[in-house]
């Protein structure tokens, strides 16, 4: 008796919290679609199907130059993940895996990066950007992200974890360093840099403070700036115009993290993540 | 720092394997050496630079000695911006830790996998939206005329509540959306924990006779530490740099009443173009976080246990 009632206790409360959760979003998916704001102030919330439309999206693209914020978003989002998963990968692989001075330095530099939020350094990296000529480009997006002191430290445990066997065979087969981490260490990796992959994607797909400073012109801008500039052109007019916005910003990384998301549990479990 | 990463030198008394092993760590570690040393490096001493002058980009900069540190100390906004963002960074700190951790623990008794899968789902979703769309909907959700959530409440009898306008609210507003975006990726992390822990010493509880509510403090708890720890350390440091949430739903305001440290150093290095105090106040908000993160650490020893 105590243990059925104890069971319904947790289900409702974890039922609660994820309605709260998702709720908002559902509310703005209904939004996007809705035919009046009239409608969508409406308390409490209605639902009919007949007063659906799609014109809130062409709505979006005509105010907003929405396909090439979406274009620079991918761009900068994936050749960040891209970049980020080759320089944390090797360097993992050289903490975890080879003897040479200085290793314990550099670590602790690894982890010290950490404490350096690119908060604290955007006045100088606006600075070192201005100087490359690199301002108002996608690069000026790209290149401070492609170090992650995060990234190396997640991989690092991760290859710490995998077994020597296999690489002592590939050793005796006569293969180099390059070739072990290539054959043998980035095969049995997937779920770690699928992890450190949907982290870096979203964070960078998301960021709003690197293209408030970096980019000036709109047709270099990002999605989230796109967001707050269609919000703020916009705030008095169609709320209807600024949910189908929202709802197309979210959709990418939505199915990005659908794809994805079973790793990211297998992974933080495996790794350990302990300090 | 690169200079020390250099192989050591034929005859240094290296021996061969090692030298071989200099030689490929080299070759793995120059990407990210060249990015950090460029991108990591170069700006973190350029804020140290910076701080020492008065400089407004278009100008030549003028050295100016410690006269902004000294302005630091008489900036009254600055000590209310630090206490906003002290109190939101804590409250967004403890749910996270605390309610995350009950939700994980919920989220791991028995129940069918399809409706763990759905509740795990729905809790990560909001944490891989960008923090700029999920202040512009809770822009209309907390609307005092017009927002759902004032309607809901309505529905209980509660007044309605100027959730973005007054200076008690806003805060807790900022709160309530920066903690309902980032509680998934610490329950996960706590799943991750949780499912770490082996089954036999839950077992030997349970026939020990150890109710649900010992065997939390004395085998779930403790060896859960090692990833409260990490979430305490992995949060603080987040939570300290929030920004887009004050940015797009309250601009910061009333008054500084939601202001934290990251927008008011953004509007005094791209607002005023004031670049030198703007570096002086990124410095100790890097102290901040150091000084922060070390307490934890030397804390740690006393409540974290590792196998």
């Amino acid at each position: 008796m105590s243990r059925t009632l104890s069971r319904v206790a947790t289900f409702v409360i974890l039922a609660i919290a994820a309605l709260a959760i998702t709720a908002p979003f559902l509310w703005i998916f209904r939004g996007a679609f809705s035919a009046s704001d009239a409608e969508l102030y409406k308390l409490p919330p209605t639902f009919e199907p007949a007063n659906l439309t799609g014109a809130n999206f062409g709505r979006v693209t005509d105010q907003v130059p929405y396909f090439r914020f979406f274009t620079n978003s991918i761009v900068v989002s994936t050749t960040v993940t891209a970049a980020q998963i080759v320089t944390c990968a090797t360097a993992a692989y050289a903490f975890a895996r080879l003897r040479f001075r200085g290793k314990g330095v550099l670590f602790a530099v690894v982890i010290g990066s950490l404490m350096i939020p690119i908060q604290v350094t955007i006045v100088p990296l606006f600075l070192v950007m201005s100087k490359l000529g690199l301002t108002n480009t996608l690069w000026s997006l790209i290149l401070p992200g492609i170090f992650s002191g995060f990234g190396i430290f997640l991989l690092r445990q991760h290859f710490l974890a995998l077994p020597y066997e296999l690489e002592e065979a590939a050793k005796l087969d006569g293969a180099g360093h390059f070739r072990t981490f290539a054959r043998v260490i980035l095969p049995l990796s997937g779920p770690s840099i699928a992890t450190l992959g949907i982290l870096c994607f979203t964070y960078w797909w998301n960021d709003l403070l690197l293209p408030l400073v970096m980019i000036s012109d709109t047709e270099r801008q990002t999605l989230p700036v796109g967001l707050v500039l269609l919000a703020g052109r916009f705030s008095t007019g169609s709320l209807g115009t600024i949910a189908a916005g929202i709802a197309m910003a979210i959709g990418p990384v939505l199915i990005v993290f659908l794809a994805a998301q079973r790793y990211i549990v297998q992974s933080i479990a495996s790794s350990g993540l302990k300090l | 720092m690169t200079e020390r990463q250099a192989p050591p030198a034929p005859g240094r008394g290296a021996t061969p394997g090692k030298r071989k092993d200099g030689l490929a760590a080299l070759a793995f570690l120059s990407p990210s050496i060249v990015t950090f040393v460029i991108f990591v490096l170069a700006p973190t001493l350029g804020v140290l630079y910076l701080s020492f002058y008065d400089w407004n980009l278009l100008s030549d900069g003028t050295f100016v000695g410690l006269d902004n540190f000294e302005r630091l100390f008489t900036d009254e906004r600055l000590l209310r911006v630090y206490g906003s963002t002290v109190y939101m960074a804590l409250a967004i700190l403890a749910i996270n830790v605390v309610l995350g951790l009950l939700l994980a623990v919920l989220l791991e008794t028995r129940m069918p996998r399809w409706l763990r899968g759905v509740f795990r789902l729905s809790f990560l979703f909001p944490f891989v939206v960008s923090a700029a769309a999920v202040a512009l909907i809770w822009r209309f959700l907390l609307n005092k005329d017009l927002g759902l959530v004032n309607y809901l409440l309505g529905g209980l009898g509660i007044d309605r509540i100027d959730w973005l306008g007054s200076s008690v609210w806003a805060p807790i507003s900022i709160i309530i959306v920066n903690s309902w975006k980032t509680i998934g990726f610490s329950i996960l992390v706590y799943i991750a924990g949780l499912q770490a822990i082996p089954d036999q010493l839950k077992e030997a509880a349970i026939v020990d006779g150890a109710n649900a509510w010992t065997r939390f403090w004395r085998i779930t708890f403790p060896m859960l530490s090692p990833t409260i720890f990490f979430l305490v350390v992995i949060n603080t440091i987040n939570s300290f740099q929030i920004f887009a949430e004050p940015r797009v739903l309250t601009q910061g305001g009333p008054g500084d009443a939601s202001r934290t440290i990251v927008e008011y150093l953004y509007d005094r290095a791209f607002g005023d173009f004031d670049l030198g105090y703007a570096s002086a106040i990124g410095i100790t908000f890097m102290l901040v976080l150091i000084v922060l993160t070390a307490v934890q650490f030397r804390f740690s020893r006393r409540w974290t246990f590792y196998e």
